[in-house]
């Protein structure tokens, strides 16, 4: 074949020679079975091609536009949240060996990989008190929709049961996953004061068929649920499992979820080294006790640690293979089939480094940063903050009924100063007023604190 | 093979035992699926019909795993399970080792036993069978 180009491949002596060579006159022969009349009968409207550097000139014209996170300063959360990636972090799961593997279809032919989603899953387990972790799911919110369908796999139950103070986003994922089995979904509600799960509500809710009770801890208004060892202790005795959903930056300081009585355990994974990038991709957390009903239905990839047969080498594989589709086809635990390796490379490198001390820091300095945050915005006339009186973590709610300003507009003026605002919680949460959500992590100094303090003491003044 | 024994198209056996039925898979099954690593026995008072065409979950007796493979094991007969054998949870591997002894699946109380036995298989007609696929 001849080289027209050294690396565009489809040049004009090449068309013609395929042309020849399958007896066509024309490349418009080729498209003779799509009807003429929804064919485009003109050339695409492409400008004219550019040197690399107009290309770039002109990319970078289009980026300037952009008002770029680190520029600016953000008090978003609510299941993305800002934390410093550490340098190393980056660099580690740039390298192309991470980089550029996928777990192939012989999955036992990349021990490096392998390897590296078998430490991911033992720092999951000890960071969940749980006894076997899968190598990731999408995101929180499916692997919250997996524990559902876990749950009624293991129990035969028909019912989910989760707090109304639930992230919006999770409900909808897990909505989706239950429609198909036809699980039935029970919102439990709270207290008005405290935001803690409403028990006599749920003690009446429990009774024959229920599949899971489910709470998040930190519950997605950032407030620590305080009632755990009874919520544990009312699902197994009706039969259920208990679901717990975590921030993992929180475990760091805050008792594993296994000490507490849960089954299992799931969350987001982004804050262990994954950038915010747009809000993906994501890390789902997946995690259960060491019961061989409990694993044989977990969902998801599973590595496992073994020796060579003369048992001189370590070596890692894939193991409970036939749970997954390409083995039972339709009766398969899940429907994934993969993972996201690389966020869980990243999370492992990230756990790694830090260790139970940076992490235990970490978590307080984030705990910390959000209480000084609450105490000095609290001090401000009009804002209630947070709504709920309870302990918090690394969000609260911050509710501005009294200043008769709202969410929207009080948003609006932080953007003037290049402030992100909280999350605005009305149209989720309608009865709790003009609210938003505010993250606050071991990424924002005092400075930033003082300076959203100050900046909005002006506003509602 | 063993004689006195039914066989089901699906591999499956029967050996009847007063007014009840226990029920394996082959040995013809256990090396076509390999080392077996699980078996997912059925829940003991579970109503299963005899397996016919086109097959529902209605007919499984559970399911037998080897390292990279899974195959359901279909109920030869209707009725209900009696007892399963739990030995199978720890020793996986009596399918293999084992498969018309000590690695049955189940004991059945069947329904109509009678008019199903006709669409079951005797040694040599199983053995004829077999042939085929071969």
């Amino acid at each position: 074949m001849p080289m027209g180009h050294p690396y565009i491949p489809n040049v004009r002596e090449i068309q013609t020679q395929m042309l020849r060579e399958i007896g066509a006159a024309s490349i418009d022969e080729l498209f003779a079975d799509i009807p003429s009349k929804i064919r485009l009968r003109r050339k695409l409207k492409l400008p004219n091609a550019m040197s690399e550097l107009d290309v770039k000139r002109h990319v970078q014209t289009i980026l300037a536009k952009n008002k770029p996170f680190t520029q600016m300063l953000s008090f978003l959360g609510g299941g993305v949240w800002p934390h410093h990636v550490p340098a190393h972090v980056r660099d580690l799961v740039r390298r192309s060996e991470f980089l550029t593997s996928y777990t192939p279809y012989q999955p036992e032919v990349s021990q490096g990989m392998l390897q590296s989603f078998f430490e991911y899953q033992s720092m999951i387990c000890e960071l969940t008190g749980m006894d076997a972790a899968n190598a990731s799911m999408y995101d929180w919110a499916t692997s919250l929709g997996e524990a559902a369908l876990m749950c009624a796999r293991v129990t035969d139950g028909r019912k989910f049961i989760v707090p109304t103070l639930i992230s919006p986003e999770r409900f909808n994922t897990l909505q989706n996953y239950v429609s198909g089995p036809s699980l039935e979904l029970v919102k439990i509600g709270y207290d008005r004061q405290t935001g803690q799960l409403d028990l006599s509500q749920l003690r009446k809710e429990l009774g024959q068929g229920i599949a899971g009770v489910y709470v998040e801890n930190p519950s997605y208004l950032g407030f620590l649920e305080t009632q755990v060892d009874e919520i544990a202790k009312a699902a197994h005795e009706a039969g259920a499992l208990f679901v717990v959903g975590v921030n993992p930056i929180s475990l760091g300081l805050l008792k594993a979820p296994g000490d507490y009585g849960a089954d299992i355990v799931i969350g987001e994974g982004q804050p262990l080294g994954n950038p915010m990038s747009f809000g993906g991709p994501l890390l789902g957390i997946f995690a259960c006790r060491d019961d061989a009903k409990l694993v044989r239905q977990m969902p998801g990839r599973l590595v496992g640690m073994t020796t060579t047969p003369d048992g001189k080498t370590r070596g890692y594989a894939m193991v409970l293979q036939t749970r997954e589709q390409h083995i039972r086809r339709e009766r398969a635990t899940s429907s994934i089939c993969s993972n996201e390796a690389l966020c869980a490379v990243a999370a492992a490198i990230y756990l790694a480094s830090l260790g139970p001390r940076g992490l235990r820091e970490l978590g307080e300095a984030c705990a910390a940063n959000a209480n000084y945050a609450m105490r000095k915005l609290r001090a401000i006339k009009g804002l209630k903050v947070p709504i709920f009186n309870a302990p918090h973590f690394n969000e609260f709610t911050l509710n501005c009924d009294e200043t008769g300003m709202s969410v929207a507009k009080l948003n609006a003026e932080l953007l003037n100063q290049s402030i992100h605002g909280g999350k605005p919680l009305r149209d989720k949460f309608p009865e709790l007023g003009e609210t938003s959500l505010m993250c606050v992590t071991e990424f924002h100094t005092k400075e930033d604190i003082d300076h959203l303090v100050n900046a909005l003491a002006e506003i509602v003044g | 093979m063993q004689d006195g024994l039914y066989y089901s198209r699906e591999h499956e056996w029967v050996k009847l035992e007063d007014k009840l039925a226990r029920v394996g898979v082959t040995d013809y099954a256990q090396r076509k699926l390999g080392d077996v690593v699980y078996v997912e026995l059925p829940e003991v008072g579970k109503q299963v019909k005899q397996a016919t065409e086109p097959k529902g979950k209605e007919m499984e007796l559970g399911a037998v795993e080897s390292i990279k493979a899974v195959s359901a094991v279909y109920s030869p007969l209707s009725g209900k399970v009696k007892e399963v054998n739990q030995a199978l949870q720890d020793r996986p591997e009596l399918v293999n080792t084992s498969p018309y002894g000590e690695g049955w699946i189940c004991v059945l109380e069947p329904s109509s036993l009678d008019i199903e036995l006709k669409n079951l298989m005797d040694a040599g007609a199983y053995a004829e069978h077999l042939k085929k696929l071969e």
